[in-house]
């Protein structure tokens, strides 16, 4: 049994895949696009996740406390009156993800929903990721990914699930390490993949403004996704909203929303 | 839509016609001196008031009827009112309220057969109303409004013979009930009673969709025009509850096209009144909740959603016949009540659940050695404050209402066919967690004991600060599918209800528990100091039936999967499992259907009231200088979703604004 570590299950999640959702974030990306909006997703480590707004300094977090689980953060998370800390990352069996989500199942099998494994990249824990899709049979199960993997990896881990919400950024390759450090190479080849095997996806691209918006992205992407349906993100304004509270810099603040028409670049696309 | 009228109401202009008789406040006075009898008094007050009432036709409504008189006086001086506390029980301002009376019965034959089988008061309270009609019909001529003056040429001495004439009709018998003094007069389930006519207009060619909504529409905006006026904790708590859809008197569906309208013309208008409650049950076409969840989208508040499943087996098992229970509507908030024969008192008192826990917190728990001792102790407090509670409901009195009774086959005065009392249960989500917090940490685990757990209570948490994160943050709560604080609630629902069986009340009916908490939830929360969920002293119970304000909740889904334990239909007087989701989840087509089957799953589950409300900004200002009230509020923010006060300022700030753009 391999251990796998999420960073949140959020439930009643509307745009992550068809019917009511219920999606799983695994942590750790080998991506850091500039513009995510989940940055607790980037490293695997647990992280301390502390909410400044709610804090009143009282500094009870800092007497020293004997929890294990506060060691590496030198704080101790269960000192806070006003709930203000937390920690970001969980690790566990699959055994004990698969109960946790066994948990909604009555509720899924009532609402015809499913679940939805995003992240982070759920890529780089494919072998967790499909012992616990393999023990729920029952329920519908999506992946949101990057594609960013090897392609024996995406190949067997697509195959066990029932719909891929596939991200597709940046075609130009220059352009895809600049903003989102990796090489877009295998993303797409693993696209071809998933254009072929007749599989129910949508493709998912993030309009972030001056970035994956340019007209010449816009057609690049159109040519790839031919005839397949395509669901353009608007640039969420609060994306940087987390990176305050695990001590980070948001990169990319200040850009704005544009009220283009997006969607006559694509055959099938649709503006979330 | 009729814009003017809406933006005239809206804007009070109305207000212009009304006026204060200072004068007629020595009535209780005059009618002490004289010697009346309350019927006596009641009929007189009637017919003064409307005597001095003007008579007023707004330019661009088609609806009339308009209050002018802005005050009642009581029929009673206070040295009368204290004589009859002495010998009774008094709910609220001792009038009669939270009434569904037979509407259909009355626009149907009309008031001149109404007032065959009236009293002498009744019969003397009907003709004043045609006095006052016949003054608006001279007035509709004087002013050529030949429609109108046609309309009140039939209603209300006659039935209605049109869409237009019942509706009509209907405003006159809600303006008089008001008149006469009773409040919280309730609507019913007005799709029912009132289709018929619009059926036949519809099959003749008088109305289209179009008209008939546009009809409808002024009809609405008719209960926002004299509701300032109105008796209520706050602007907006009268009790002018519309209930739609559900199943016929045979269990035939009953969503009908002025359903629909209904639904669509509360949407349009965006007013208070009346609220919507929409009955739905598990085979309910998706379309209706959708419809549903359109109009929440508008951020009212409403339609409140209601489980026929439930509800209906519910009722009957308290004694209701079913043809009863399947025509049941809303009186207030969301106690269920039957039109015609109802003469329950539906919120006449209220159990507080942490309340109970204190007590033996305080009292039993040093002598407890288990923690099946403490709940046998909590067992034996909750049965014994509900047997007080019902004792202390002695000859219950109301002001008797000549007209009120008189829309009642078999007449109120005495009661009717069925004379239940409701207790709401209050705070069960930090009775459920306390329990919860001493199972774990006192009794299994042994890591408080009782006496730390006590004084750190009773200090509010002062000399305890490192006990508080883990009561409050660590310790397992209702609304995240955990048995532990579940099942307590189960329990503790349970023995409420049980508590009440076999009791009759005063007026030889039973009484009913119920999971509703109206004020409760602050003044009950008063009452008591902090309490060991981690609850600190004088912060609110969650309302109605929903978790913990600060409780750390996963979401939705688990709220309902643990809202649904109890079983439901055994504390059937209402209170709705409430939740708010942030306006922005509302967004696009697909986002309602969602939200439409959310709402149908819960029903499904075998929830039994629901209220959902689209979060608008004031809440969110609200939040931001109360972040300890709004733990709850979600924002959906894209790809995720946050807790709105867990954002910082700047973010919030955002989100105000967005919310703004949708408005």
């Amino acid at each position: 049994m391999r251990n796998g570590t999420i960073f949140d299950i959020k439930e009643f999640s509307i745009h992550d895949g068809p019917g009511v959702r219920i999606t799983v974030f695994m942590k750790g990306c080998p991506l850091r696009c500039l513009w995510c909006h989940n940055p607790e997703g980037f490293s695997v480590q647990p992280q301390l996740m502390y909410k400044k707004n709610l804090c009143t300094n009282c500094g009870k977090c800092f007497l020293p406390c004997n929890h294990p689980e506060c060691a590496p953060f030198n704080r101790c998370i269960h000192a806070c009156q006003n709930g203000c800390l937390s920690v970001s990352g969980q690790t566990l069996t699959s055994n004990e993800l698969t109960e946790k989500l066994l948990s909604y199942q009555s509720f899924l099998s009532i609402s015809d929903g499913g679940i939805t494994f995003s992240g982070g990249e759920p890529l780089l824990q494919a072998d967790f990721i499909l012992e616990v899709a393999k023990q729920l049979p029952h329920i519908h199960k999506a992946i949101q990914t990057s594609g960013f993997s090897d392609f024996e990896t995406y190949k067997k881990t697509i195959d066990g699930f029932d719909y891929i919400l596939q991200d597709i950024k940046i075609a130009d390759d220059v352009m895809h390490k600049k903003y989102t450090g990796v090489s877009n190479r295998n993303i797409l080849e693993n696209i071809e993949y998933l254009k072929q095997i007749g599989k129910p996806f949508v493709l998912r691209l993030p309009l972030i403004p001056g970035i994956t918006d340019t007209e010449e992205n816009l057609k690049a992407v159109s040519q790839i996704a031919g005839d397949f349906p395509v669901e353009l993100l608007r640039y969420n304004m609060l994306a940087g909203v987390k990176y305050e509270m695990l001590g980070l810099r948001y990169p990319l603040s200040d850009i704005h929303n544009s009220s283009k028409d997006y969607t006559r670049f694509f055959k099938n696309a649709i503006l979330k | 839509m009729k814009k003017e009228l809406l933006e005239y109401i809206v804007s009070k202009k109305h207000h212009v016609f009304r006026r204060e008789i200072p004068e007629l406040e020595n009535m209780a006075e005059i009618f002490k001196s004289q010697g009346l009898s309350s019927k006596e008094r009641m009929t007189q007050r009637f017919e003064r008031l409307s005597e001095l009432e003007t008579p007023v036709l707004l330019e661009n409504e088609k609806i009339c009827f308009l209050r002018t008189i802005k005050n009642i006086p009581d029929i009673f001086t206070t040295d009368e009112w204290q004589k009859i506390k002495e010998k009774h029980f008094i709910h609220e301002l001792g009038y009669m309220s939270n009434l569904c009376p037979n509407y259909e019965k009355a626009i149907r034959v009309g008031l001149l057969e109404i007032q065959k089988e009236a009293d002498v008061y009744g019969k003397r309270i009907i003709d004043a109303i045609f006095k006052l009609s016949d003054r608006y019909k001279a007035e509709a001529e004087k002013q050529g409004k030949c429609a109108l003056s046609k309309i009140l040429e039939r209603v209300p001495r006659y039935g209605a013979s049109s869409f237009y004439e019942a509706l009509q009709f209907f405003r006159i018998i809600h303006c008089s009930l008001w008149l006469e003094g009773n409040y919280h007069v309730t609507i019913g389930r007005i799709d029912q009673y009132i289709y018929p006519y619009l059926k036949n207009d519809l099959e003749k060619g008088i109305y289209t969709r179009e008209t008939a909504l546009e009809l409808l529409e002024d009809f609405f905006i008719s209960f926002n025009k004299d509701s300032d006026l109105y008796p209520g904790v706050q602007q907006g708590d009268n009790g002018q509850s519309m209930v739609l859809g559900g199943v016929t008197a045979e269990g035939k569906d009953a969503f009908n096209l002025l359903s629909e309208l209904c639904l669509e013309a509360s949407g349009n208008l965006l007013l208070i009144d009346p609220k919507i409650n929409l009955r739905v049950n598990k085979n309910t076409p998706l379309e209706v909740y959708e419809k549903g969840a359109e109009l929440t989208k508008a951020g009212l508040g409403f339609p409140q959603y209601s489980n026929d499943d439930v509800v209906i087996e519910g009722l009957t098992r308290l004694g209701y016949e079913l043809k009863d229970a399947r025509n049941y509507a809303i009186a207030a908030c969301w106690e269920y009540i039957i039109p015609n024969y109802g003469a329950d008192v539906a919120n006449i008192g209220a159990l507080s659940f942490p309340k109970i826990i204190d007590t033996c917190l305080h009292r039993d728990m040093e002598n407890c050695e288990t923690f099946a001792d403490f709940m046998q102790a909590v067992e034996k407090e909750i049965r014994n404050e509900t047997k007080s509670m019902c004792s202390r409901i002695q000859n219950l009195w109301f002001v008797p209402s000549p007209f009120m009774h008189a829309l009642f086959d078999g007449g109120i005065y005495e009661g009717g066919k069925y004379n239940n009392f409701g207790f709401h249960g209050t705070g069960i989500a930090t009775a459920a967690d306390s329990l919860a917090a001493i199972q774990l940490h006192v009794y299994d685990q042994k890591t408080i004991s009782a006496d730390t757990l006590i004084q750190a209570v009773d200090s509010d948490f002062k000399d305890y600060s490192a006990l508080l994160p883990i009561l409050r943050y660590e310790t397992p709560k209702m609304g995240n599918n955990e048995d532990l604080p579940d099942q307590n609630a189960v329990w503790l629902l349970h023995i409420f209800s049980d508590s009440l069986k076999g009791q009759t009340n005063c007026r030889g009916g039973i009484y009913r528990a119920g999971t509703g908490s109206a004020m409760y939830y602050l003044w009950h929360a008063n009452e008591i100091g902090a309490s060991p969920d981690g609850r600190r002293k004088g912060e609110p119970f969650g309302t109605n039936f929903s978790p913990s304000l600060f409780a750390r909740i996963h979401g939705p889904i688990s709220v309902i999967q643990s809202f649904t334990k109890p079983e439901l239909s055994s504390a059937i007087n209402g209170g709705p499992l409430t939740l708010e989701f942030a306006a922005s989840m509302f967004q696009g087509e697909d986002s309602i259907k969602k939200i439409a089957i959310f709402i149908k799953s819960y029903i499904k589950m075998g929830g039994h009231q629901l209220q959902l409300n689209a979060v608008n900004s004031a809440l969110m200002k609200d939040a931001q200088e109360h972040p300890e009230r709004h733990q709850q509020l979600v924002v959906r923010i894209w790809g995720w979703s946050a807790y709105f006060v867990a954002l910082d300022k700047e973010y919030q700030e955002h989100v105000i604004r967005r919310q703004q753009y949708q408005l």
